[in-house]
C-alpha cells in the first residue's frame, strides 16, 4: 500500500454544485434561443411496415418546417462511435427510408412556434403505407425460418453485409477444451437463464436544441455522456467541417447509459434547423423516450462442471440478446458479456456463443452494466446452486474460484485484457458476511413461518474504463485543459460529462490534491463545449474518476511542473526545492523552499505576478489513454421477508461491500451504491417493459402511471443499509482509485434471487421475481408435495 | 401516440364563484363536451393521454360553498375539498379509519393536495381507493343541477368503468357520509406495485360488532370487476354470527370466488383470485378487532 495523506482526497463533499438543489441548474430543455421553432415528432403507429410516401404538405400549409425519410442524409451510420469504425455496425440513416422497424420509431419532425402548433400541424400529415407485417417480438419468433427479414444488409465497417434470419451480429470465443473439462469434472449442471427488458427512467428525456450559425455551423445543446462523439457523427451526417460544429458540455438529468449513443433525435432536431435555418428546440415527451431505449434483455444457458472439492473445470456459455429495430452496440455487448462472464471465476476452459437478434420491439442499448447484471444473475445464481449440490457453504466456493490478484481480468471484452493488481474480494465477502451475520443463516427446509426470512450472497465487478496495455476494439481517452488564474484559483476544461454520479466533484478533487488548490477553488462545472475542450471519449464503462481522473491528474502534474520551474526563478532556487502544500486558513495553495515556510509564496501571488510581468498564463493540455481497466468489485449480502400467503418480498437489511481503492469522495460513493441497489431492486423484482403481443406497442403506453420503479418505501431503512469499502489501493489509477457505478448494480439481482431461494427453497431462473411468480411457485410446490405425500 | 408534454386541445375555460353560477354553465352546455376540473389530477392525464375532447371546462375550485367539510352526524364533504385536507382531520383519523387509510394508501402528497374525493368518485375507476371505504361507511352523494337535487347511495352511482349515472346538467357537489354505529369496525388494505401505485387489488370493510356477534357488514372490492364490487355472500356467511377464526376464512374464501378480475398491466386475475381471499381475510381480522371484537 502506498497510502498518503491527502488534503482532499476520501473527505467527505461539501456540497459546492448546488443548482441541482436550488433548481438553477440549467440542462438541453432550459435552454432557450431568441426566435427559436419548437418540434415535435411523428412516430410510428406500426412495428414493420413499409413507408410508401409520407406527404406534410398540410403541415407546412399552417406553418410548420417538417422533415421526413426523403430530408434527410442517405448516410447510414451507427449512433455509438466509442468502438473502432471496423468494428462498428451500421444500420441507420436520421429519418427511416424505407420501413420502420418498431412501433414509435420517429418517422417525421414538424417545427413551428409553438409546441402545441408543432403538434397541431403534426395532425395533418398524411402517411402511405405499404406492406405490413406482424411484428417479430420474440427471440425465438425472430429466427423462425419464415420470419421476415427486419433488416436485408447492413454495414459493418465498410463491409456490406447480407442479414440472416434476423441475426445481427455473433462473437464466438474458446479457451481451453471444454468437452475435455466437463469429462474431468464430478458434477455438470446447465440451467437456463433469463433477464427481461428494462427501461432506464433517467429524470431528463433526450432532448437538443440547434442553432444554426452564421458561418453555416451549428451549434448544438443536447442530452449526451459523449459530446465529442456527438461532434464527429454530426459532421458525418451533415457533412459539416469538425470546426464547424461546437456542442455544449451541459448537465445531464440522468442517463444509466441511455445516451453513450447520440441520442436519435439529436439529429432530426439539427435537420429540422438547418431545414427551417432557425434555431430549433426538441424536448421529448416521457412516452417518446419510453420508444427510443431500453435495456439489452439477455437469455442465457449455462454449464458448469466442478469436481468434488468445489475447482470449476469448464463452463459452457450460450447467450441470445433480441435488440429490438436497430443495432446500436450488439457486438461490443457480446463481447463485454463474454468479458463479464471469463472474469468472475476461473472456469479453466471456456466456450461462448453470443447471438443477437433483431426484433420489432424499442432498440436496445447499454444500460448500467453493458450485459453484466444480466449475465451475474445467471452466474451468481449458478455458483449457489453448484454450492448446494456440492454442500459447501457458498462463499466458500467463490473464495475457491473467484479471478482476483495477478490474474488475468477482460474488461471490455476479448480484446481489452489486462491483469488485476488490486482485489478486495476476500475482504469484502468475508467481513461482509460478519457484517451480514451470515453465521446465523438456517436452510429453506428449517422454515416454517408464514413471513419467511433468508438471506442470500452474490459478488460482481464492473471495469473501470476500457483501456488496456494495448488498445483494443474500443476507444479510451480522455483529457483536459487546466491552467491557474490570476488569483491562485483554477479553471479544468475538460470534455468528460458528469451523469449526476459527482464526476466533476471529483475531478475538481483530483486537480485540487495535485496542486494542493483548495477544492472550492477549483472550476468545472460549466462554459465547456467541445470547441475548448480536446478530446473525451465518453463517460460510460465506470471510467469518469479512473479515465477522466487519470486525465486531469496527468495534466495537473504538468502544471504543476510549469508552476514549480515558473516559482523556482522567484525563489531563484531549484525547482526540486521547493514545496507545494495547501494553507488552508489561507485557503490558498502555497509554495517554498524546503525547511523554510515562513518565506512562502501563495500561487495567486505567483499567477498574478506572471500576469502583470506578462509571463503568461501557468497551464497545460494533453490527452491521457489508460493503459488498463481496473476491476472495481462489488458485493451484496440481502436480507429478504417472502410473504408466503401474498408472494410479497421485503428486504429488510442489507449489507454492500464496495472495492473502488482509493474513495475520492466517499458520500458520493456510498450514493452510487445505494442508488444502484434502488435500480437492482426493480431489476430483481418489478420492472419489465411489457409488449403487446399483436400490434408491438409498450403495454404501458409510454407512461409511468404503468411503469414503476421502486420508492424510496421499497427500500430497507437507511440505517439498515450498510456500506462498507475494501481496503485496497489500485496502482495505476489517481491516487489509487478505480471505479464503482456500474459495478453496484451488478450482483444486487442474483443475491436477492440466492435470498429468496434460501427463504422458500424456490429457485428463480427468470427476473423480475414478482408477488404474481412466486405464489404460483409456493402453490405449484406445495401441490407436488402433495403429491408425493399421495394426498 | 400521445404527447403529454402539452395540452393539444383548446377548450374554455370557466372560474365560477357560486354553484349557482357553475350549474347555469353545466345547463347551458349540456349538449357539448363539458367537463368540471375539481383536482385535476385524472381528468387532465387523461385529455392528453386518451384524446377525451372538451369543449368547455368549468373550474370549481373556487366555489366556496363546496369547499367545506360539516362535521354533524357524520361528514359532509364538499366537491372541492381536497385529499390532503381530509387526511388531516382527526374526525376522519379515527371515526372513519379505512377512509383515511384509502386516502393515504394513494399516490403521493403533491397528488392529494390537488386531487378530491367527489373527483376520485366521478372518475369511476374500478381500482379508485376511496370508493371501497365510502361503500363501507354507507356514502350518499348530493347530485344538484339548475332543475333540483338528488341525495342516492355512492352504491348506485358508478355503472361502469368511468361511467356514472350523472347527467349532463349535474354535479356532485357533497358526499354524505352518516355517522357510524358505535360498534363498527373498519379497515382498508390496498395491494399495489410499489407504495405510490393503483392497486392491484383494494378493500375495505367495516363489521357492526354486537357482542360476539356480527351484527351487520360490508366487503367492498376494488380493481376485482368493471367497478367496486360488494362481496354479498361472503358478508352473509358473517352477518348474524358468533365471529370465529374459521368463519372469517370462509367469508374471505367466499369473497374470492365472488370477484371477476382480469389480467391487466399491473397484475393477473390468478393472482388476484388469490389475493383477495388473504386481503379480506386479513382485513376482517383487523376490523373484527378495531369493533372491539376478541380474536379466537
Amino acid at each position: 500500500m502506498e497510502k498518503e495523506q491527502y488534503d482532499f482526497i476520501g473527505q467527505p463533499l461539501e456540497i459546492k454544485n448546488i443548482g441541482k438543489v436550488t433548481g438553477k441548474e440549467l440542462y438541453s430543455s432550459d435552454i432557450n434561443i431568441p426566435g427559436q421553432l419548437y418540434a415535435v415528432i411523428l412516430r410510428s403507429p406500426h412495428a414493420h411496415a413499409e413507408i410508401k410516401k409520407v406527404d406534410y404538405s398540410e403541415a407546412v400549409k399552417v406553418g410548420a418546417v417538417c422533415i421526413g425519410p426523403q430530408d434527410v442524409p442517405e448516410i447510414i451510420y451507427n449512433e455509438r462511435i466509442v468502438s473502432i469504425p471496423e468494428k462498428t455496425y451500421r444500420d441507420r440513416t436520421v429519418l427511416p427510408k424505407e420501413k420502420v422497424r418498431h412501433k414509435g420509431e420517429a418517422l417525421v419532425a414538424c417545427a413551428a412556434e409553438t409546441e402545441e402548433k408543432a403538434w397541431a400541424a403534426l395532425q395533418k400529415i398524411k402517411i402511405e403505407w405499404g406492406k405490413q407485417w406482424k411484428p417479430l417480438l420474440t427471440l425465438e419468433k425472430a429466427l423462425s425460418d419464415d420470419a421476415p427479414p427486419i433488416y436485408d444488409w447492413v454495414y459493418l465497417g465498410e463491409e456490406k453485409l447480407k442479414v440472416k434470419n434476423n441475426i445481427a451480429c455473433e462473437r464466438n470465443i474458446e479457451v481451453g477444451d471444454v468437452e475435455e473439462g466437463f469429462r474431468e469434472a464430478d458434477i455438470v449442471i446447465e440451467k437456463t437463464f433469463h433477464t427481461q427488458r428494462v427501461y432506464h427512467m433517467q429524470f431528463e428525456t433526450k432532448s437538443a436544441v440547434c442553432v444554426p450559425e452564421a458561418d453555416g455551423g451549428i451549434t448544438v445543446w443536447t442530452t449526451s455522456q459523449g459530446i465529442h462523439n456527438v461532434r464527429i457523427l454530426l459532421g458525418n451526417i451533415f457533412n459539416l467541417p469538425l470546426s464547424k460544429i461546437n456542442i455544449k458540455r451541459i448537465t445531464l438529468g440522468g442517463s444509466f447509459g441511455s445516451s453513450i449513443q447520440m441520442n436519435s433525435i439529436t439529429p432530426i432536431c439539427v435537420a429540422l434547423a438547418l431545414k427551417a435555418k432557425k434555431p430549433v428546440k426538441l424536448v421529448s415527451s416521457r412516452e417518446d423516450d419510453f420508444y427510443d431505449h431500453a435495456k439489452y434483455p439477455l437469455k442465457t444457458i449455462l454449464k458448469v462442471g466442478v469436481k468434488k472439492d468445489g475447482t470449476f473445470t469448464a463452463a459452457h456459455c450460450r447467450v441470445w440478446v433480441e435488440i429490438g429495430g436497430h443495432n446500436i452496440q450488439a457486438y461490443p455487448y457480446l463481447g463485454c458479456v463474454a468479458g463479464w462472464f471469463a472474469s468472475l471465476y476461473k472456469w479453466k476452459n471456456i466456450k461462448y456463443e453470443g447471438t443477437a437478434v433483431y426484433t420489432n420491439k424499442v432498440p436496445t442499448c447499454a444500460m448500467q452494466g453493458y450485459g453484466n447484471p444480466q449475465i451475474n444473475f445467471a452466474v451468481e445464481s449458478m455458483i449457489d446452486i453448484l454450492a448446494e449440490e456440492l454442500k459447501m457453504d457458498p462463499i466458500n466456493l467463490r473464495l475457491k474460484n473467484y479471478v482476483g490478484k495477478g490474474d488475468e481480468f477482460w474488461g471490455q471484452g476479448p480484446t481489452v485484457r489486462s491483469i488485476i493488481r488490486s482485489c478486495g474480494v476476500e475482504e469484502m465477502l468475508l467481513e461482509g458476511a460478519k457484517l451480514a451475520q451470515w453465521e446465523k443463516r438456517v436452510p429453506h427446509y428449517q422454515k416454517k413461518e408464514v413471513i419467511r426470512k433468508g438471506m442470500g450472497v452474490a459478488r460482481g465487478f464492473h471495469t473501470s474504463g476500457t483501456g488496456g496495455p494495448n488498445p483494443g476494439e474500443v476507444i479510451d481517452y480522455s483529457g483536459a485543459t487546466i491552467k491557474i488564474n490570476e488569483d491562485g484559483s483554477v479553471d479544468v476544461l475538460t470534455a468528460l460529462m458528469d451523469l449526476g454520479g459527482g464526476t466533476w466533484d471529483a475531478l475538481a478533487k483530483i486537480v485540487a490534491e495535485v496542486l494542493k488548490v483548495p477544492f472550492e477553488k477549483i472550476g468545472i462545472y460549466n462554459g465547456i463545449d467541445t470547441r475548448s475542450t480536446v478530446f473525451d471519449v465518453n463517460t460510460h464503462a465506470t471510467r469518469g474518476v479512473y479515465c477522466g481522473g487519470g486525465a486531469v491528474k496527468f495534466v495537473a502534474e504538468k502544471v504543476k511542473e510549469i508552476l514549480l520551474n515558473y516559482a523556482a526563478t522567484l525563489f531563484k532556487d531549484l525547482p526540486e526545492n521547493l514545496v507545494l502544500s495547501c494553507n488552508k486558513e489561507l485557503g490558498q495553495a502555497i509554495i517554498y523552499p524546503r525547511e523554510i515556510p515562513e518565506n512562502y509564496k501563495t500561487i495567486g501571488e505567483i499567477a498574478e505576478y506572471a500576469h502583470t510581468t506578462s509571463w503568461g498564463t501557468l497551464a497545460y493540455t494533453s490527452t491521457l489513454r489508460q493503459k488498463n481497466c481496473p476491476p472495481c468489485f462489488i458485493t451484496h449480502f440481502v436480507e429478504v421477508e417472502v410473504n408466503t400467503r401474498t408472494g410479497e418480498v421485503k428486504i429488510p437489511r442489507v449489507v454492500i461491500m464496495g472495492d473502488s481503492g482509493t474513495i475520492i469522495n466517499p458520500n458520493l460513493w456510498e450514493g452510487q451504491i445505494i442508488g444502484a441497489f434502488s435500480r437492482g431492486l426493480g431489476f430483481g423484482l418489478l420492472e419489465e417493459t411489457d409488449y403487446h403481443p399483436e400490434d408491438g406497442s409498450l403495454r404501458c403506453k409510454g407512461l409511468v402511471t404503468d411503469y414503476k420503479i421502486p420508492t424510496t418505501l421499497e427500500m430497507p431503512k437507511i440505517e439498515d443499509i450498510i456500506v462498507r469499502s475494501a481496503h485496497t489501493y489500485e496502482p495505476t489509477g489517481p491516487f489509487g482509485a478505480k471505479g464503482i457505478g456500474e459495478a453496484a448494480l451488478s450482483s444486487v439481482g442474483p443475491a436477492i434471487a440466492n435470498a429468496i431461494y434460501n427463504a422458500i427453497g424456490i429457485r428463480f431462473y427468470e427476473l423480475p421475481i414478482t408477488p404474481e411468480k412466486i405464489l404460483k411457485s409456493l402453490q405449484e410446490k406445495e401441490e407436488n408435495l402433495r403429491k408425493r405425500r399421495g394426498e | 401516440m400521445h404527447n403529454t408534454r402539452f395540452l393539444t386541445q383548446e377548450f374554455e375555460y370557466f372560474v365560477p364563484h357560486t354553484l349557482s353560477e357553475a350549474l347555469d354553465l353545466l345547463f347551458t352546455y349540456q349538449d357539448k363536451r363539458t367537463k368540471i376540473l375539481a383536482g385535476g389530477t385524472d381528468l387532465l392525464v387523461k385529455m392528453k393521454t386518451l384524446g377525451i375532447g372538451v369543449d368547455y371546462l368549468i373550474n370549481i375550485n373556487e366555489i366556496s360553498e363546496i369547499k367545506n367539510v360539516e362535521l354533524d352526524k357524520g361528514l359532509k364533504i364538499g366537491a372541492a375539498v381536497k385529499l390532503s385536507q381530509l387526511e388531516k382531520m382527526k374526525a376522519v383519523k379515527e371515526e372513519y379509519p379505512a377512509l383515511y387509510e384509502g386516502i393515504t394508501s394513494m399516490a403521493a402528497i403533491a397528488i392529494r393536495n390537488m386531487a378530491t374525493l367527489v373527483g376520485n368518485i366521478c372518475n369511476a375507476s374500478p381500482a379508485g381507493d376511496t370508493i371501497p371505504p365510502l361503500v363501507v361507511y354507507g356514502a350518499k352523494l348530493r347530485i344538484v343541477s339548475k332543475k333540483g337535487e338528488r341525495v342516492i347511495p355512492l352504491e348506485d352511482f358508478i355503472s361502469g368503468v368511468g361511467e356514472t349515472i350523472l347527467k349532463r346538467d349535474e354535479l356532485v357537489s357533497q358526499v354524505i357520509i352518516p355517522e357510524p354505529y358505535k360498534d363498527l369496525g373498519s379497515a382498508f388494505c390496498k395491494k399495489g406495485r410499489v407504495k405510490a401505485d393503483i392497486a392491484k387489488i383494494n378493500l375495505a370493510v367495516g363489521i357492526e360488532r354486537d357482542g360476539d356477534i356480527c351484527r351487520d357488514c360490508r366487503i367492498v372490492l376494488g380493481s376485482v370487476f368493471s367497478k367496486t364490487l360488494r362481496a354479498y355472500k361472503s358478508e352473509e356467511i358473517l352477518r348474524g354470527k358468533v365471529i370465529k377464526d374459521d368463519l372469517i376464512i370462509s367469508a374471505a374464501k367466499r369473497a374470492a370466488e365472488e370477484i371477476k378480475p382480469i389480467d391487466d398491466v399491473r397484475s393477473t386475475a390468478e393472482y388476484r383470485n388469490e389475493l383477495a381471499r388473504v386481503m379480506v381475510e386479513d382485513t376482517l381480522h383487523i376490523a373484527w378487532e378495531r369493533a372491539g371484537g376478541k380474536r379466537w
